[in-house]
């Protein structure tokens, strides 16, 4: 029988790479960010089931300190993505392949 | 019980998580999302993460999610085109070492017992102070220096993000 | 006071540190100032070292030995080396005459070089750094501070030679100077780590001199030879020996002075100290001591050779200091040390005079040509002749400092001369031939400087309108002369021989540092004897072996006994009965004075001789002119090729396979990243999958570990 513990990582399993195909796979910058997004949600499940597993706040902190990390990107990120909108009216991430070679 | 709220609400994470990222609008998958969060917050809830399932709701579910919902408006996006691009094989490869990357994670954590490493909060403390005061004091102790970090991290973010959005005149 | 012994050094060092740095700005501020503090940090030097040496001349002669550390200097393994000096006879007789010369120096470059303006406080920063690298070398108490002050000491050679470097052939002849002492020091280098492995086999890990001496019997004798024939090889470099003494002659382009303190008086003879501070180390090696004896007798004549025709007055006492430190290594070379050092100290005073006559004599013309802006050579003899009556101090000097090197009884030069070639003959390692080549050697000497005094200050002047202009150069330079003359004419009583009722103080005095005399080294070849009877016997037959020990030992006992004998005999002042020394003293003697008198009749009576004699053996002349083609002979048999070699390394090996190997890596390189950069493709999603690609790759790696 499989116990709680194992249902809880095979979540964040299952989120992450969701998340991960999701980031790979779509074009919209905005929904690869959302992915990533939940590609965090996925980590932050596996911290916090191993921080209760084993009696520790660390999992705990490192997912508060994903979050604050997390909103600092979006601020950051949506405003790249703004700027890259108003040079080249898209935001499809196959259309910008300037670091090449 | 536990498995039964754990059951569904991570079924519903899921479910919505996959509806993200096949939605063909951006603001169904914004909204998808959104419900992605509230159900991990009640995961974290079920985890006796109390204050991780506030802040997810808050910082992610509110903040985050208005932010990204206000930036698609602006953008004015709609649906994504269908023309075939030059990425193609590396995706198809992507998703693929991504499958087997499911498979080997899933080997590692539902095959292997994993036996846990007793750390320093015990039931007993959180018992005696409360889950809240015990995060706070460490918060404010153990991990005061990169509390304080984030906090710049926070403030360059905000600085940066207004730099970079700033029309240039 | 022996505690502060490290101010001796210390002291040049900051006048090289005031006037190197801020040299330029002092200059322009006053002249003067300059050669102050050059001259006073040597004064100081040389007023702590006479304190030093009184105050060692104080304690028994068993105790005069005194080592002060200063520092660690390099600590690496088993090798731990100190700045530390030793204070003993044979160091503090050599830094009592070597910084006493050098301030005379100093002070006569005061007057020499004065006419040299914005080079000034240079010149006296690299005379400063050659007596601050001068000192280690004699102070050191190890074998690698020595090398220290030994490559410091050819650096400054080089610096000083080449100090007029707009002239061409001034910088060759530092460059030259400077690549033929790298040989010599190469090999001493080698030699030091030779000595440092031999003795280190048997946990001796040390370069330090009382260390050293005290193990050197662990060494096998073909190593000691080895060492010893390596060492000696430096020292031909430093001290001008066949086959290196070519740059010596050449590095008389630098300034005079530079001459006298570092090309006769003080660094040339630094290979002479090397020698004889390892006097036991050599003693050890009976075919090095040979060697050495016969390198020197022959440069001895060799270089006198050349000297009887050159006319460049400067080349003459060059080649005359080549010959002398011939003189100096055969008495070396036959365990004479201490008359080998007593030579050096007599040679220091009248070479340094002569070299300082010389460039009165020299800086005289210059100033008179000057004035009547003529450019021909200050230094050819042929344009020179009766300076007697215009400089008169320095033709008294300068006489005095030729009697002394011609070996006139009563000057310095012939006490150690004869000791020196007294000890040719009788000594053990001694040979009548050897002693025959010094004598002639004697003779040539006192001929070809005598004819300088005569080309030079004899008959009428040959520098035409410029003659008139010619006067005595100033106080600054004439006083050290003066000094220097009485130190040439008195000097030798410090070893009057016991021969001439003398109690030779300075042998006594350097007795310390003869750690083992010549009993020692019969003591040894008889233990080798023994050793090899011990052999001999042992292959005769295995049933013999027991016999083969008797024997062996009843041959070192006897071998032993030998040795005390000798070492007894050696202590009475040798075997040789006193009447074969006086006969000996004489020979020589008249020799000098046969080539004086000769070359009285060549150059004042009848002067057209030498003429019809070069006309004559026209062949000889020529030879000796061109100092018997050796330059040219390197030229052809070691540098062309060697150029060659070079050459074909350059063009063949370098560019060839060197280059070809590199440029054609770069190439791969080059080509390999052509194939390889369109994974770079800009998509941000592709870098995406090249992350879960290897992180699946690395995970999967650990799973098949697992299993």
């Amino acid at each position: 029988m499989v116990d709680n513990q194992s249902i809880y990582l095979a979540l964040a399993i299952t989120l992450f790479i969701i998340g991960a195909v999701g980031a790979i796979c779509r074009r919209n910058a905005i929904v690869v960010f959302m992915c990533i997004e939940i590609m965090l949600a996925g980590v932050g499940i596996a911290f916090v089931t191993f921080s209760s597993a084993n009696h520790s706040l660390d999992g705990i902190f490192m997912v508060i300190f994903v979050m604050a990390v997390a909103a600092a990107e979006a601020a950051v990120g949506l405003a790249i993505f703004l700027l890259m909108y108003r040079k080249l009216g898209t935001i499809d991430l196959d259309k910008f392949n300037l670091l090449k070679w | 019980m536990e498995l039964v709220f754990l059951l569904i609400c991570g079924g519903v994470a899921v479910i919505a998580s996959l509806l993200v990222i096949f939605a063909r609008s951006t603001l169904h998958s914004a909204l998808w999302m959104v419900l992605s969060f509230f159900m991990i917050a009640v995961v974290y809830v079920l985890l006796q993460a109390q204050f991780l399932a506030m802040l997810q709701v808050i910082v992610y579910a509110g903040a985050i999610m208005m932010f990204i919902i206000y930036a698609i408006m602006m953008l004015n996006l709609r649906q994504e085109s269908r023309q075939k691009t030059g990425a193609r094989i590396s995706k198809i490869i992507g998703v693929g070492s991504l499958i087997v990357l499911f498979l080997e994670l899933m080997l590692v954590s539902l095959g292997n017992n994993l036996t846990p490493i007793p750390g320093p909060v015990s039931e007993k403390l959180v018992a005696t102070y409360g889950r809240m005061a015990v995060i706070s004091n460490f918060l404010f102790s153990d991990y005061l220096l990169p509390f304080e970090v984030v906090s710049i991290l926070l403030t360059a973010g905000v600085v940066g993000a207004v730099v970079l959005a700033k029309r240039e005149r | 006071m022996f505690d502060y012994i490290w101010l001796v050094p210390v002291f040049p060092a900051i006048g090289v540190l005031i006037n190197g740095l801020l040299g330029r700005r002092i200059e322009a501020i006053n002249k003067n100032l300059i050669h102050w503090i050059a001259c006073g940090v040597i004064a100081l030097s040389f007023i702590v070292t006479c304190t030093i040496f009184y105050q060692l001349l104080q304690l028994p002669a068993a105790e005069r030995l005194h080592q002060v550390t200063c520092f660690t200097w390099i600590h690496s393994g088993v090798l731990k080396t100190y700045v530390a000096y030793q204070i003993d006879p044979l160091s503090m007789m050599m830094a009592m005459f070597v910084i006493g010369i050098g301030f005379l120096i100093h002070v006569y470059s005061i007057g020499y070089m004065d006419g040299d303006p914005g080079r000034y406080y240079r010149f006296f920063v690299y005379l400063n750094l050659f007596m601050f690298s001068m000192i280690n070398l004699i102070l050191a108490n190890n074998y690698l501070l020595m090398f220290l002050g030994w490559e410091g000491v050819g650096l400054c050679s080089y610096l000083l030679i080449g100090f007029w470097f707009e002239e061409e052939a001034n910088a060759v002849a530092g460059k030259k100077a400077f690549i033929t002492n790298r040989v010599g020091d190469f090999a001493f280098l080698i030699g030091m780590f030779l000595l440092f492995t031999g003795l280190g086999e048997h946990g001796v890990w040390s370069l330090q001199f009382d260390k050293v001496f005290t193990h050197v019997h662990l060494l096998t004798s073909s190593q000691a030879t080895a060492i010893c024939l390596l060492f000696f090889i430096g020292c031909t470099a430093k001290s001008a020996q066949i086959p290196l003494y070519v740059w010596l002659p050449d590095a008389m382009a630098g300034p005079t002075p530079v001459s006298a303190l570092i090309h006769a008086a003080t660094m040339v003879t630094s290979g002479v100290y090397m020698i004889t501070r390892s006097n036991i180390l050599f003693s050890m090696s009976p075919l090095a001591m040979g060697v050495v004896a016969t390198v020197g007798a022959m440069t001895a004549l060799f270089a006198a050779s050349i000297g009887l025709v050159q006319n460049d007055i400067k080349k003459v006492l060059a080649y005359s200091t080549v010959s002398q430190l011939g003189y100096m290594f055969l008495g070396l070379g036959v365990g004479a040390f201490a008359a080998g050092m007593f030579h050096v100290l007599t040679h220091a005073f009248f070479k340094a005079l002569l070299f300082l006559g010389s460039g009165a004599v020299i800086h005289s013309m210059h100033h008179a040509y000057h004035k009547v802006h003529s450019h021909d050579d200050a230094q050819d003899m042929r344009n020179m002749g009766g300076l007697r009556s215009k400089t008169p101090i320095t033709y008294w000097t300068f006489l005095i400092g030729t009697l002394a090197i011609s070996g006139i009884p009563g000057f310095s030069g012939f006490f150690s001369k004869d000791e020196i070639l007294w000890q040719a003959y009788s000594s053990p390692q001694g040979h009548w031939l050897l002693w025959l080549i010094g004598a002639v050697a004697a003779g040539m000497t006192a001929f070809y400087m005598f004819r300088l005094v005569f080309m030079t200050f004899f008959n009428d002047c040959r520098a035409g309108e410029a003659a008139e202009h010619i006067h005595e150069s100033p106080a600054t330079m004439t006083v050290p002369l003066c000094v220097l003359a009485f130190l040439a004419a008195v000097g030798g009583y410090l070893g009057v021989p016991h021969a001439l009722g003398g109690s030779n103080l300075f042998e006594h005095f350097l007795e310390p540092i003869m750690g083992m005399g010549d009993g020692k080294l019969l003591q040894d070849a008889a233990t080798a004897v023994a050793h090899g009877a011990h052999h001999v016997v042992h292959a005769a037959g295995e049933t013999m072996h027991a016999a083969a020990g008797h024997v062996a030992e009843t041959v070192h006992t006897a071998a032993h006994a030998a040795a005390g004998h000798a070492e007894v005999e050696a202590h009475h002042g040798g075997h040789q009965p006193l009447w074969l020394e006086y006969l000996l003293m004489v020979i020589s003697v008249a020799l000098a004075c046969g080539g004086i008198f000769i070359a009285y009749m060549l150059y004042i009576v009848k002067r057209e001789i030498p003429a019809a004699l070069a006309e004559k053996y026209a062949f000889i002349h020529r030879l000796l002119l061109n100092k018997w083609y050796i330059d040219e002979l390197y030229d052809v048999v070691i540098i062309s090729p060697l150029r060659g070699f070079s050459y074909f390394l350059w063009k063949g090996i370098d560019v060839g396979v060197v280059d070809y190997i590199v440029n054609g890596v770069a190439r791969i390189v080059g080509w390999g990243s052509t194939a390889v950069r369109y994974m770079q493709s800009g998509y941000v999603q592709s870098y995406a999958v090249s992350v879960v690609f290897g992180t699946v790759v690395l995970l999967a790696y650990y799973f098949l570990k697992a299993l």
